[in-house]
Parts: C-alpha cells; structure tokens; sequence
C-alpha cells in the first residue's frame, strides 16, 4: 500500500521525501525535511488504534504550515472534529479508497498541501446525516445541499462550479443563500467556510 | 522405653491442660462465644419482627418489601459472623458474591426475595439461637463458676453463686463441706482451679458445632460456586470471542482491505494511463497491470487463510478428516490414532480442530521435534486429545509470547466448555498436551 502510494506520487510529479511505518520516524522525518505535506494512517504500530491522529495532531501544533492529510480504511465523525478542533486549513481527511480515483486524490492533495481543506464526501454526509440541525437543513434546496456538501468537503467556488456544471457565479448565489439562511458570517477564504459549516452542522 | 515415652506425653498433655486457659486462642474464643451469642440474639430479634410483620403484610407490596429487607439484614449479620469467625477464630468462611440487585424496585424486590445467601443466612440465624443458649449454659456457665469459686475465698459471702450446667449437674449447695471455714473457702477455690481448666475446652467444643454450622450456612454453597465458576467460564467465552473478532478485523483491514486499495490504486493509475493515449508508454501500464493482479491472487490466498481461521472447510466432512489433513499437512512427521464412535457436537470439533492445529504449530515452530503423534480417543461422554513431541520441552502456559498466547488462548476455549486443559513439558521434552473435551457441549 505505502510502496503503491509511493510510486503513485513520484508518478504524478511529487517528490516524496521519506515513507515511514511508525509515528515516531513520522515525528523525526519531518523535522529533517520539512515537507509541504504528510500522508498519515489513523491506524499506527504499536496498538493500531489511532496513534497516527495523535501524531498528527501534535505535528499540527509543532509545525504550522504543514499540511496533513489522514488516511483511513473507515470514518470516524469524532476524529474529524478533533482534528478540526481550531483550523481547518491544510487538513484532509479521505477514504484510503479515494487513491483508487488517482486525479481526485492527487487534487486533494495538492489543496491540503496549500492549505485549504478536504474532507472525504463520508463524512460531510455523516455530518449532515447526524447533524441536529436536520431541520435546519431541510430549508435548503437540493442544488444548495449538492453545494453545502461540496462546500464542506473543502471544494473552492470554482471546483464547485465544475463539479456541478454551473457557472461560478451561480455557485456564489448559492452559497451566499445557505450562509443567509444558517445565519452564519460570510467569509472569503474556503477554509473558513469549512469551519463555519462544520461547526453549524456540529452545534 | 515405653514408660520414658509415656511420661513424655503425660507431661505434655498435662502441659497444655495447665496452659490452655491463658492461650489468645481460648480467650478469642472466649469473646467469640459471648459476641456471637449476643448478636444472634440481636439477629433473631431483629429477622422474627421484620418477618412476621412481612409476614402478615405479605398480600402487599409493603409486606414483601419488609421481607426483602429482613433478608438483606441478615446477609448484613452473616457478614459480621463471617468477620467474627475470621478475626477472632482465624475461620477461614469465604465470602459469598455481593448483593447486585437489577435495577428499579421491583428488580431489587425480586433480587432480595430470590437471594439464596439471604436465606441461607437466616437459617443460621435461626440454628445458633438454640446453640447460643446451649453455649451459654454449658461453657459459659463453666466460666462463671470457674470464676466465682475463684474469687470466693476473697470475696466471701455464704455460697459462691451458681449458674447453667453446673446448677444443674451438682445442684445447688454442693460446695458447702463443713460449714464455713477456711478449709470450706480452699474446697470451693480448688473447685475454682478444675473449672478453670475445664472451661477452655468446654468452649472449645461449642464453637466446633458453630464452626461447621457456618461453613454450612454462611459460605457460598456447592451451587453457588458452580454457578460463579459458570459466570467465569462464560465471561471468558464472551472475552475470547470479542477477541477473535476483533482480530479478525483487524486481519481483514490490515492485510485484505490494504491489498484491495493498493490494487484499485493500480488499475486507477493504469486507466488515467490508458485515457491520454498520445503519452502511452505501453511498459509502464503493462508493469501496473502486472503488479494489479499479483496483488489480487495474493489477496484471494489471505482471504482463504483468513476465512479458514474462521471456520475450518475441512470439519465439514467430520473432525476424523479434519485431523487427518491437519496432521498430513505437518511438517513434523505426525502419527495419528482415532478412535471414537459419536460424532463431537460442531462446537466441539472445533475446538479439538484448533487444539491440534495450534498444538501442531507449536511443534513445528518451538519443539524442535523429530516426530509427533496425536491420539484422539472417547471415553465415555468425553474425548481425550493427546499432541505429544520427542522435543526439547520447555512448553509454559505462564510465558509472554506469541506461541504460548496462543496455549493461554487454547485453556481458555477448552475451560469454557468444562474441558479440561493439561501440559507437562520437562526441559529436554518430551512435551506431553492432553485436552479433555466433552462430547457436547
């Protein structure tokens, strides 16, 4: 899995600087090489539970301009919040299964690495599915909600606009309609926008 | 010779006789008999109010309840027997498992009527009454005579008073040879003497009855041991197969589900190779292709080792077949013995079936071992395994490690079903396993 990943990225034009198999070299091969990125599994030695979250969480507080995107075999809404606990920019969070889709990936990626946000379709669904604003949701219409998913995915106007095959400027319209109707602050960067509909959908 | 021996057991007998009263045991006796007197009288007070009010109440819930706690009561006096008996006669009673009524008052109301250590309790309660007044009577009585005989000659007075058995026995007025006087005073004071070294014994013999009443009454009793060891058994069960499952998972995410991604990974990046067809280069698709479907026939024989882990196809057609493939399959050359008629319920067989393939393993890896040999054979209701090596020993249940996690996981599986789970491995072997299993379990 980690050589395949490897020879993806090389692949796709990214140096990749070390690949390692447990958090501690994770700690040390980042503090040597200071990469725009780390690709981490939640499930790490020695117990497999979740140290790679740790880890990752303490090199978010260590390094700031890293950007880390977990990799996992399931989603677990509880690690999504934690790891969001006080900024969504550069935090990604996928299916392991997302590589199979290698340009989705590699998109993904390459935000995280600049970053923005991306966060696995999974969860947004089981954030808006386990959301108690259920009813608040239902005040959206189904292109608004098709936008809030995307939107909290950690998609741009324009990535949005593709995706759906509107106009960027039909994309805005919509998104300025669920920030009016969550009564939530409208706010330029796309991370933040994440955060704030994280956060509603939290409440 | 025999004289010198008999004089030496003479004079120890007559030794502890002289001893015996000032011993710490004879006075925690003492204090055993006179606190246990007095909280049976306490118990039996308490259990006859409460019971026939809950008696005479018992149409309503109120009577019941009233039963319910008289019966919580007098678990509570058992306990402070049971501390009693521990501290002052160093009794041994184990306890019985605590009161855990299930939830809401009708649950704590059901609980506390059905609690057999309650009842039971009260029964002792009921049975010492008697045994407190009998012990009061006779080896109480002989202390106190003991002690007013001896206090006589300094108290003075007409008669030493007299109280129980001794009033009984010698009725009252004995004591008075020759009037009073002083060889009167050093009669009674010598009576006083015998008494005393009396009384240790007479005591003695009382808390003996007490002592088997509450090994009778006041420990958990045959069933309820059976039954703690059931709740054992049937814990570990449960613990065993979370275990399994969750290393089941944790084979399927690690190794099946890994594979899977690596090989969606492959064939994706393949395609998106595929789909610009002016930068083809034929060799690296031709590679991921290559590496994709290694990894997916890697993926189906895990898969099959996974699955057989599970549940081993080869019990399908019977342990008999099972056993056979297993031992063939050995890398140790393995002989192999059956001979039972009834066919082992399904549980069963397995566990045999995992006995033997973990056994065998174990051979292979650690033993060292030239040859093996299994025998499976019935007797009766059970069926004996025997996996014995010409090794090197040295097998331990006790010892951290995969193979031996691997034998304290076996015990587990055999204890669940009553089995019976036994290793003997000298150092310099042979190493010896025999598991009984009952036939159904």
């Amino acid at each position: 899995m980690r050589d395949g990943l490897v020879q993806l990225l090389v692949d796709r034009g990214f140096v990749v600087t070390d690949a390692v198999s447990e958090p501690d070299a994770l700690r040390r091969s980042v503090e040597r090489d200071c990469p725009d990125v780390a690709v981490v599994d939640i499930r790490m030695p020695p117990t497999f539970t979740d140290e790679g979250l740790r880890a990752a969480i303490d090199l978010r507080n260590q390094h700031s301009g890293l950007g880390i995107l977990l990799f996992s075999q399931y989603i677990e809404t509880r690690y999504a919040a934690e790891l969001l606990a006080d900024d969504a920019a550069g935090i990604g969070y996928l299916l392991k299964d997302r590589v199979a889709d290698v340009t989705d990936f590699v998109e993904a990626l390459v935000r995280v690495a600049s970053g923005g946000t991306a966060l696995d379709p999974e969860v947004v669904t089981q954030l808006l599915g386990a959301s108690r604003r259920a009813d608040s949701i239902s005040v959206l219409s189904a292109r608004e909600k098709e936008v809030l998913s995307l939107m909290a995915e950690g998609r741009s106007n324009a990535a949005i606009a593709t995706e759906l095959v509107i106009s960027e400027g039909a994309v805005e319209k919509h998104v300025a309609n669920i920030f009016m109707k969550f009564d939530l602050p409208v706010s330029q960067s796309d991370h933040r926008r994440v955060l704030a509909v994280l956060r509603f959908l939290e409440s | 010779m025999i004289s010198e021996d008999l004089e030496t057991r003479l004079r120890g007998t007559v030794g502890t006789i002289l001893r015996e009263p000032f011993t710490k045991r004879t006075w925690s006796e003492f204090w055993f008999l006179v606190l246990g007197a007095a909280l049976a009288f306490f118990g039996i007070a308490f259990v006859g109010l409460t019971m026939v009010v809950g008696v005479v109440f018992a149409i309503t819930f109120f009577g019941l309840a009233v039963i319910g706690l008289s019966l919580r009561g007098a678990r509570g006096i058992g306990r402070i027997q049971r501390g009693m008996a521990r501290g002052l006669l160093g009794e041994q009673i184990e306890d019985p498992d605590p009161f855990s009524p299930r939830p809401g008052f009708l649950g704590w109301l059901q609980s506390a009527l059905r609690d057999r250590t309650g009842w039971r309790s009260m029964a002792y309660v009921a049975v010492k009454v008697p045994l407190a007044i009998f012990g009061i009577f006779t080896a109480f009585s002989v202390w106190f005579d003991a002690f007013t005989c001896l206090t006589y000659p300094f108290v003075g007075g007409n008669q030493p008073s007299e109280f129980g058995l001794i009033r009984v026995l010698f009725q009252p007025g004995y004591f008075s040879i020759g009037g009073p006087g002083w060889l009167h005073g050093a009669a009674i004071f010598f009576t006083g003497i015998v008494l005393f070294l009396v009384a240790p014994w007479a005591v003695r013999a009382v808390i003996y009855v007490d002592r088997f009443l509450m090994q009778a009454l006041l420990a958990p009793d045959a069933m309820a041991i059976r039954v703690r060891s059931l709740e054992h058994a049937r814990a570990q069960t449960v613990d065993a197969s979370a275990a399994t499952l969750r290393r089941i998972e944790r084979d399927l995410h690690d190794g099946t589900q890994a594979q899977l991604v690596a090989l969606a990974m492959r064939l994706g990046m393949a395609k998106e190779k595929l789909a610009d067809p002016d930068n083809l280069d034929l060799d690296q698709v031709r590679e991921l292709v290559n590496s994709a479907h290694r990894g997916a026939k890697e993926t189906i024989v895990e898969l099959r080792d996974l699955a057989r882990g599970i549940h081993p196809p080869a019990l399908d057609i019977g342990l008999e077949g099972a056993l056979s493939t297993l031992a063939a399959r050995s890398t140790i050359p393995t002989d192999l013995a059956l001979s039972f008629n009834d066919r082992p319920t399904p549980a069963i067989e397995a566990i045999a079936y995992f006995c033997v393939a973990e056994l065998l393993a174990n051979v292979a890896q650690h033993a060292n071992a030239s040859q093996a040999s299994v025998t499976c054979a019935q007797h009766g209701r059970w069926l004996r395994l025997v996996v014995r090596d010409d090794g090197i020993g040295g097998a331990q249940l006790s010892k951290v490690g995969s193979s031996s996690s691997g034998l304290v996981g076996l015990t587990e599986r055999v204890h669940a079903v009553d089995g019976r789970f036994d290793i003997t491995s000298p150092p310099r072997g042979p190493t010896v396993v025999t598991v009984d299993l009952p036939l159904h379990a």
